[in-house]
């Protein structure tokens, strides 16, 4: 009698297990569901809309969009302007990656190395990054105005006004300009995530390294880069990503300008939707460009997992 | 029942579902209600009645003007009038949200005829070639109604038809200081060449003192063009239908050269940038490091905006080039003007408004307080302009009336390429290809 009446509370135990493993998947899919459907609405199908415009044209007005096939990627392969830009990018893309990720990293060591003023030097390398653009932009098409310019006369008055230029409108260096600009605005989010990083090694390992007769370059070489590994594998993507994919700096420094010595892909795309109402175009360009992009972050992620692994 | 942690659990497990369902039911809601079409008709709503309209406005320059005189419309006839200004630079694609959206204003001001083109092919604006034809016809000047003519067989594929009515005559020329430029007001350079030599003349420490910003050359050099080509050959070149290789346009360029040979053109180049006339109107209005540019008649409404104090400086049409077989004239513009939306709530009521605006007595406030150039003839033949105006509104008697528009990849082109020649990194000819491959691709 005992034993009969203990058999279904045997078999019925595991049921109610499996009852509760189940109501719990399903409360994590409802807390998980929010967020499945904006991304959905909001990052998948615009994806899908910028492919599938791809293949249309459309004014950006019009409700007629009319399929026209491969003819915006004929378009964008035979245009000039475009191939331009994109190796305007890639300098962007290694300068912004190798010179911007040094400075933060340079910055980082310093400011950790410090032992009075931690926290201004944090908040000084840091302040750039909270300007906006077109703030930013404003301050440095001032200072660098070839006749007005706080650069030039500083340079005038230190009797090195050879060096002088009008460094938004000369070719040879409107890009640099703008790329320091950019590298500028942006090494206080690398500075900060490596300092982060650099908090995080345990001091036991350079007293170590002191012990065993490690001079800076052994220190760096064998405990600093191994401990920031993972944050300079997000640092670094993060930061290709920003400077391929620069736009506010450029537009209102340079417009791209001049002619197309610093125009970047992003504002191609722009211009061809917002001026040249050529939608589906710039929905095509945004597929290369965007393609571009995914292929070059998966390759640095598997570079990142290599060196981890290593 | 006794309160047993396995009764605790499960009704926080139900609390769970009912959170983790409620704000899956929330998101859901929010994101259909986004995803469904506007149910709400075009225009603005009316109350208790009232008609009320609104006007989205590219012009910040005006906008002190607009509002003052729709509060005294409003005043006289009961119908609200509400001035929305995003701002010159995103009146554009917010303009293009709204009719995306299909929310769009009663009445909104009108553009370039190219960027305006995809607006009037889609049906946001009212025809107004019969209103035209009576009696508030003759509140323009004929020259101001045929530019805002598309005719038959436009560029621009708008169906023909006149889409927006004007309260400012735009035309274009130069401003200059007649003290920094040498440029006498009572003696105006006859020539081009003697442009470039008064300037020349009048430079400091050797710097160039004039400049174009590069987003206004396409107009410089269709003006420079007008010297040697008619307003119909320079329309069929921007219809594709004549080459960019004829002379009148390779004169045109070669004078960007020879202003940067003489050393008169400000750092030997042409300033670019998303800002760059705004830019250049300060280096002239407000720092005076140039001593004269080329630019449009509202610079003369940004300077008494933005430099009101500084009123010495004069505005002269360009003078002809030697060997010249034609008058150089100003491109024509239609300037600040409006469109009607024919699927607002209140069409009409939109249109009277428009009419009421453009009515002599309201030119003269536009004309007198943001400093504009009007469009009724008779406004334009009494004289009452400000003095900085009088070489602007001199060329509007001969100004460029065209049925055809750059298109936007050939204005780009030119915008660039100019650039380029005067950096001398691009010869005549590599322009004029390269303009003509921006035509044959904007086709």
């Amino acid at each position: 009698m005992t034993v009969s009446s203990a058999k279904p509370s045997v078999t019925g135990a595991p049921r109610i297990r499996h009852r509760g493993r189940q109501r719990r998947r399903l409360v994590g899919l409802l807390f998980l569901a929010p967020a499945v459907v904006l991304i959905a609405v909001f990052t998948i199908t615009p994806f899908f809309q910028a492919i599938l415009l791809s293949f249309q044209s459309w004014d950006g007005v019009s409700p007629d969009t009319p399929f026209v096939g491969l003819a915006n990627y004929r378009y964008v392969f035979a245009d000039t302007e475009f191939w331009a830009s994109m190796k305007n990018v890639a300098v962007f893309g290694i300068v912004g990656f190798f010179v911007g990720n040094g400075v933060s990293l340079g910055m980082a060591m310093a400011v950790q190395a410090v032992t009075r003023g931690k926290t201004f030097f944090r908040t000084v390398y840091y302040l750039p990054s909270v300007l906006s653009v077109v703030v930013v932009g404003m301050i440095f098409s001032s200072l660098l105005d070839p006749q007005t310019g706080i650069l030039n006369r500083m340079l005038h008055s230190a009797g090195l006004g050879v060096l002088a230029k009008d460094w938004l409108n000369n070719p040879a260096v409107a890009l640099p300009t703008v790329v320091a600009v950019f590298i500028w605005l942006h090494w206080g989010f690398g500075f900060l995530l490596f300092l982060a990083g650099l908090q995080d090694i345990p001091k036991e390992l350079y007293e170590a390294a002191s012990l065993d007769g490690a001079r800076f370059w052994g220190k760096f070489r064998y405990v600093t880069w191994p401990g920031l590994a993972p944050v300079t594998t997000v640092v670094s993507m993060l930061t290709l990503l920003a400077a391929l994919q620069i736009f506010g700096t450029v537009q209102v420094l340079t417009n791209g300008g001049p002619g197309y010595h610093t125009m970047v892909p992003t504002l191609v795309i722009y211009t061809e939707a917002f001026t040249n109402n050529s939608y589906g175009t710039a929905a095509a360009m945004s597929v290369l460009f965007g393609g571009a992009l995914v292929l070059l972050s998966l390759l640095q992620l598997r570079l990142s997992a290599r060196r981890n692994r290593a | 029942m006794p309160f047993t942690s396995a009764a605790r659990s499960q009704s926080l497990s139900r609390r769970a579902v009912l959170l983790g369902a409620s704000s899956l039911a929330a998101t859901a809601s929010l994101a259909l209600a986004g995803c469904t079409p506007s149910t709400s008709s075009t225009g603005s709503p009316s109350s208790k009645g009232k008609v009320s309209l609104t006007f989205f406005n590219q012009s910040r320059g005006q906008e002190a003007t607009l509002n003052a005189l729709a509060e005294t419309y409003t005043k006289q006839t009961g119908v609200k009038i509400t001035v929305d200004t995003p701002g010159p630079v995103d009146y554009l694609p917010k303009l293009q949200a709204l009719a995306q959206s299909k929310q769009m204003p009663d009445i909104y001001s009108s553009f370039t005829a190219t960027a305006m083109a995809p607006f009037y092919k889609a049906g946001w604006a009212k025809d107004l070639s019969s209103d035209l034809k009576g009696s508030w016809g003759k509140n323009f000047s004929p020259a101001v109604v045929k530019l805002a003519t598309f005719a038959k067989g436009n560029n621009l594929g708008v169906k023909p038809g006149i889409y927006t009515v004007h309260w400012e005559t735009q035309t274009y020329g130069i401003l200059a200081d007649p003290t920094a430029s040498g440029i006498d007001p009572t003696a105006l350079p006859q020539t081009s060449t003697d442009l470039i030599s008064t300037l020349a003349a009048a430079r400091k420490n050797g710097q160039g003192n004039f400049t174009v910003a590069a987003s206004l050359t396409p107009q410089f050099i269709q003006y420079l063009a007008s010297n040697w080509l008619t307003d119909q050959q320079i329309s069929d070149t921007m219809a594709g239908k004549a080459k960019w290789n004829a002379d009148g346009w390779r004169n045109a360029f070669q004078f960007l050269l020879d202003l940067k040979k003489a050393g008169v053109l400000a750092n030997n180049v042409i300033p670019g940038g998303s800002n760059d006339n705004p830019t250049v109107e300060t280096d002239f209005f407000t720092k005076h490091s140039v001593a004269a540019y080329f630019d449009a008649s509202p610079g003369v409404s940004v300077a008494h905006a933005t430099a009101p104090d500084y009123t010495s400086f004069i505005s002269l049409a360009l003078p002809q080039a030697p060997g010249a077989s034609l008058s150089p004239r100003s491109p024509g513009v239609p300037g600040k003007g409006a469109v009607i939306n024919p699927r607002g709530q209140h069409p009409q009521e939109a249109l009277a408004f428009v009419k009421w605006l453009t009515q002599p007595a309201q030119q003269q406030v536009f004309s007198e307080q943001a400093h504009i150039i009007p469009t009724n003839p008779t406004l334009l033949a009494s004289g009452k302009l400000p003095t900085q105006l009088t070489g602007f509104a001199s060329g509007v008697k001969n100004m460029q009336v065209l049925t055809n528009s750059f298109t936007s990849q050939v204005n780009d082109a030119i915008t660039r390429d100019s650039q380029s020649l005067v950096l001398g990194e691009k010869t005549i000819d590599q322009v004029l290809s390269d303009i003509q491959s921006a035509q044959n691709l904007s086709a």
